[in-house]
């Protein structure tokens, strides 16, 4: 069975280093936070907010703050 | 780490199991994984294991603890460490549908088996679920009413950075629960009680679970879990008002609580 991420959950999470709020790639299925230069992963509809199962964004795909 | 340097020079004794792996010396982030390891792989067994440990009696723990929460519906739970469900299963049966309850546990595996145990029960898309560390949650300040830790403060690198952080996540007014195991207080039981799990807990878990050294390390970390009044004053340190404790069945666990304004 496959799960999708819960829309509710996206509206409270925030990125666990900066606390700033994140974008989310649907097609990636990731979690951004721009100010940490982090993209955290969702597996399975879980998203996984550790640092260290994050990918480090490349400069290109960070958008700044408006 | 610079920074867990400095918080650790500033408050003199901060977090000092964060290189304790039950009675192994490890570097903090070492452990981290390790305790990651060992949740991977009891998952599948976890519950099953809690009743034979315990002889059951870890369900009572967990409705005295839901008894001292008195739960109400409107508000927002935060069930960290919260594995396979079993907290935020019985908050929800309290609360009915009105009331927000995310669990958030460090090991991707153990929410997978609490997913998959919360459709058995009927319970589908009742609660969110969320991959995260203690130490550093994914959740804004003053955002959560209810936070609880039930087994699983033990596991947490960092105990006294996360107290921190429930402190921060906690709006005011906000209430703090610990349910872990803490230290027998009678001199005769707690010698019936180190046999025991000394002795019979490590081998239970070679024979149920397959695993017999994640259950030497859960026996270990009890040993190292602060005592209750220790952690008492490590809850006033991090922020919480009115902290005080409990203890259940002579002290073999304890329910810590603790109120943020």
């Amino acid at each position: 069975m496959t799960h999708d991420v819960d829309p509710k959950l996206l509206e409270i999470l925030v990125c666990p280093l900066t606390h700033t709020t994140l974008r989310y790639d649907r097609t990636a299925q990731e979690l951004i936070s721009d100010k940490a230069k982090l993209a955290f992963p969702i597996r399975d509809g879980i998203p996984i907010m550790l640092v260290d199962e994050a990918r480090p964004l490349e400069d290109k795909e960070i958008k700044k703050a408006r | 780490m610079t920074q867990n340097r400095e918080q650790n020079k500033a408050n003199g004794t901060a977090n000092p199991e964060q290189e304790w792996f039950g009675e192994r010396n490890v570097s903090a982030t070492e452990k981290t994984k390790l305790v990651q390891g060992v949740f991977d792989s009891v998952a599948d067994k976890y519950d099953l294991m809690n009743d034979v440990m315990s002889g059951g009696v870890h369900r009572l723990w967990k409705d005295r603890l839901i008894r001292m929460i008195r739960p109400r519906p409107h508000l927002r739970y935060l069930d960290v460490a919260g594995g396979t469900g079993d907290i935020s299963f019985r908050i929800r049966k309290k609360v009915g549908d009105d009331a927000r309850i995310t669990l958030c546990d460090l090991d991707e595996q153990m929410l997978r088996v609490g997913r998959d145990r919360s459709i058995d029960q009927g319970m589908m898309g009742q609660f969110e679920w969320i991959t995260g560390n203690a130490e550093s949650l994914p959740l804004p300040d003053n955002s959560v009413d209810v936070y609880t830790i039930a087994f699983g403060l033990r596991n947490v690198t960092r105990i006294d950075t996360a107290l921190r952080e429930a402190a921060r996540v906690l709006a005011p007014g906000g209430r703090f629960f610990c349910l872990e195991f803490s230290h027998v207080t009678d001199p005769g039981l707690a010698k019936i009680y180190d046999e025991y799990s000394y002795r019979v807990i490590p081998k239970m878990g070679e024979m149920i679970a397959k695993d017999r050294d994640s259950y030497q390390y859960l026996v270990e970390s009890i040993r190292k879990m602060p005592k209750q009044q220790e952690l008492v004053d490590r809850m006033l340190k991090a922020g919480f008002l009115r902290a005080k404790y409990t203890n259940l069945s002579y002290g073999l666990v304890a329910i810590h609580e603790g109120l943020v304004l």
